[in-house]
């Protein structure tokens, strides 16, 4: 009865737009396709650091360049490298202590090939954690440390969790969000509460038409990332369920809320974006946190984004239990729970 | 008992008050037309009887049910077209009529409703394509899905032509002959006249008057005005001599008004009274484009607020 006003056009347009971001970033980092070229610049010299070298540039996918500083700046600006690594004096040494070495990361300017910076920072981080704990204790053993999930997942893999958080953002927002001031901006809202159907049933079956919305999306997603680009999920998909409904329940509760929020749809319209834009960069989707000054990485911690694109990949790609992502999965429902009750309070009919 | 009763109904917005104390009784089977220009309180006022909004003051009664108490009894027993309707995106006709009709406990069947209100053919149609008159048909239709007793009807022909007009008083005519009580909002007076038994003049949230249009105008807007395009100017003193004249106005057209229009127009036209058709300086006056009407509702909101309806 309620699901009936649901719009088949354009249904089809938004499940097609999932599928084309899957079939895009699967193109784009699918598969055997993917590869990341690091600028090398060591200024340490040593055997340690030259172990180390090997060791990023033996993974699949990955090419290192050694050069001068000044060279593989330059390459960078050029797009010859995506990442410039620098390994400074004393790496050596510093890998015997309790700390652990370092290494200065810089990534292109360039957005289209954010998304391979943030997975060249993954791999990047990974290969050094392993080669420090290991290289701490014997510095001998430099085989990219095998249990780490780095080492067998591809870009796709990477990826598939990360779009997962992002359609869940835009799609729980927008379709709530602008799909509900429209409805009321033309007075489809006030008609309906000229019949008998009370406020619950009315808002009710719109934010449940937005979530239903986000869930066919993120089939599409699903199914295309793993037939067509065979994305390998190590965690389990009920585990996986818990955080994407609380990621559903918590944005499109965002989205209730701004439409509580704006007067005009073009008001919410324009709040939605400024809401979603800033979180989508600053969540880990398309940057690796750890990039950001600390101060915004506080900031950052607060958003459901974060929280959800956080459990996605552990649970995806490291195929944690529920336990292990209980904080998130709490964060997420007391975003959904404080939004739908402040939206409920604020919300105007008109 | 009426079937609609408004008791002292006030709606404030902060600092405005759309209705200030607005009373009045509506009987079964009735027509009652509420005329007003934009912005008097019209559909505040159906808004507070449809239970859509809470009244500040005042009761209200619909089919004997408090409409601040009992909203969802009342809603299930009246048809509403609201201004400016709008319909999910992307609804075709009968999709709009089933949905509508599920949402209340009894509903006229689709194709029945269809047919009434020539929709049949448009049956497939996305809402959206249809024109101003048969959007106005179907939102008519979708106010008649649950079989109401009363029907609120909120500028049912406002942005419609000439020709859609005439057919939507068609159907509120049809509409009436079931038997419904009908209550509609306007500011087209002709619309008033033609359809409603009585009628409420509306104005700044308050009703100015209210009786049959006939005698609204009797008592408002008494008597006949003849017009004319007088080329050659008038003498209006001269003019507002002659026998049987109430009144003169000579800003542009001349226009006289009067009770005994016959006697002024067999005096106006004499062609041995030439007298009385001259100008100031004693040229002849030439009558030109002359047009004998009665008075209007619109005589009578000029008359009882000093201000036009069309602005």
């Amino acid at each position: 009865m309620r699901a009936g006003l649901r719009n088949r056009v354009a249904m089809f347009f938004t499940l097609g737009l999932a599928f084309l971001f899957m079939v895009i970033f699967g193109l784009l980092f699918g598969g055997n396709n993917f590869s990341v070229t690091y600028g090398v610049v060591d200024s340490d010299h040593s055997p340690q650091s030259q172990k180390f070298i090997g060791a990023l540039g033996g993974i699949h996918g990955v090419t290192t360049t050694v050069e001068s500083k000044g060279q593989a700046l330059n390459d960078l600006r050029n797009n010859h490298v995506d990442v410039v690594v620098e390994i400074p004096q004393g790496f050596g040494a510093a890998l015997g202590n309790p700390g652990g070495a370092q290494v200065t990361v810089r990534p292109t300017q360039a957005s289209q090939t954010s998304s391979t910076a943030s997975v060249a920072d993954q791999i990047l981080a990974e290969v050094l954690n392993g080669f420090t704990a290991n290289g701490a204790r014997s510095a001998v053993v430099l085989a990219p440390p095998a249990t780490s999930a780095v080492n067998k997942i591809t870009a796709i893999d990477y990826f598939l969790p990360a779009m997962i958080a992002y359609i869940i953002l835009q799609s729980g927002i927008n379709y709530v969000a602008i799909g509900l001031a429209d409805l009321r901006a033309r007075k489809v809202l006030r008609r309906f509460r000229a019949t008998p159907l009370r406020p619950v049933q009315i808002l009710g079956a719109q934010i449940a038409g937005g979530a239903l919305t986000v869930v066919l999306q993120l089939l599409v997603l699903i199914v295309a990332g793993l037939l067509l680009f065979q994305a390998k999920v190590y965690g389990s998909w009920l585990v996986a369920l818990v955080p994407m409904v609380l990621g559903i329940g918590a944005f499109v509760g965002i989205g209730f809320l701004l439409t509580s929020a704006a007067r005009t749809s073009e008001s919410a319209r324009g709040l939605s974006t400024f809401v979603a834009f800033p979180m989508m960069f600053l969540s880990g989707i398309f940057f690796p946190i750890t990039t950001l000054p600390s101060w915004l990485q506080t900031v950052v911690h607060v958003l459901p984004l974060t929280w959800l694109t956080d459990a996605m990949h552990r649970v995806m790609n490291d195929g944690v239990g529920l336990a292990d992502i209980a904080l998130d999965c709490l964060v997420l429902a007391a975003w959904a729970v404080v939004t739908f009750a402040i939206a409920t309070w604020r919300f105007r009919w008109d | 008992m009426p079937v609609i009763d408004a008791r002292g109904l006030v709606k404030r917005y902060g600092d405005l008050v759309a209705v200030g104390g607005i009373s009045f009784s509506v009987e079964s089977g009735e027509v009652f037309g509420m005329l007003g220009p934009n912005g008097a309180g019209k559909t505040t006022t159906l808004e507070m009887l449809e239970g859509l909004r809470r009244p500040d003051a005042g009761t209200a009664t619909v089919l004997g049910a408090d409409v601040v108490r009992e909203a969802r009894a009342i809603k299930a027993r009246i048809g509403v077209q609201l201004q400016a309707t709008a319909l999910p995106p992307l609804t075709r006709v009968r999709e709009a009529i089933d949905l509508f009709g599920a949402l209340f406990p009894t509903c006229r069947p689709t194709e029945e409703l269809l047919k009434d209100f020539d929709l049949e053919a448009k049956a497939g149609t996305y809402a959206t394509e249809l024109s101003g008159g048969q959007m106005q048909r179907l939102s008519i239709a979708l106010a008649l899905v649950n079989n109401p007793d009363v029907v609120f009807l909120d500028e049912p022909t406002t942005g419609l032509d000439p020709q859609a007009r005439l057919n939507i008083w068609d159907v509120i005519e049809g509409v009436r002959q079931r038997g419904k009580t009908v209550v509609l909002t306007t500011h087209n007076m002709e619309e008033a006249e033609r359809l409603c038994a009585r009628v409420a003049v509306v104005d700044h949230g308050s009703i100015v008057a209210l009786d049959t249009p006939a005698s609204l105008i009797s008592a408002h807007a008494p008597g006949t005005t003849i017009d004319f395009d007088a080329p050659n100017g008038v003498d209006a003193q001269r003019l507002a001599g002659l026998d049987g004249i109430d009144k003169v106005t000579a800003n542009g057209r001349v226009a006289v008004t009067t009770r005994a229009p016959e006697r002024v127009l067999r005096q106006l036209l004499d062609p041995a009274a030439t007298w009385l058709r001259r100008s100031g300086d004693g040229q002849e006056v030439a009558i030109r484009d002359l047009r004998v009407r009665q008075g209007t509702l619109e005589d009578v909101f000029i008359a009882l607020t000093g201000r036009s309806l069309r602005t």
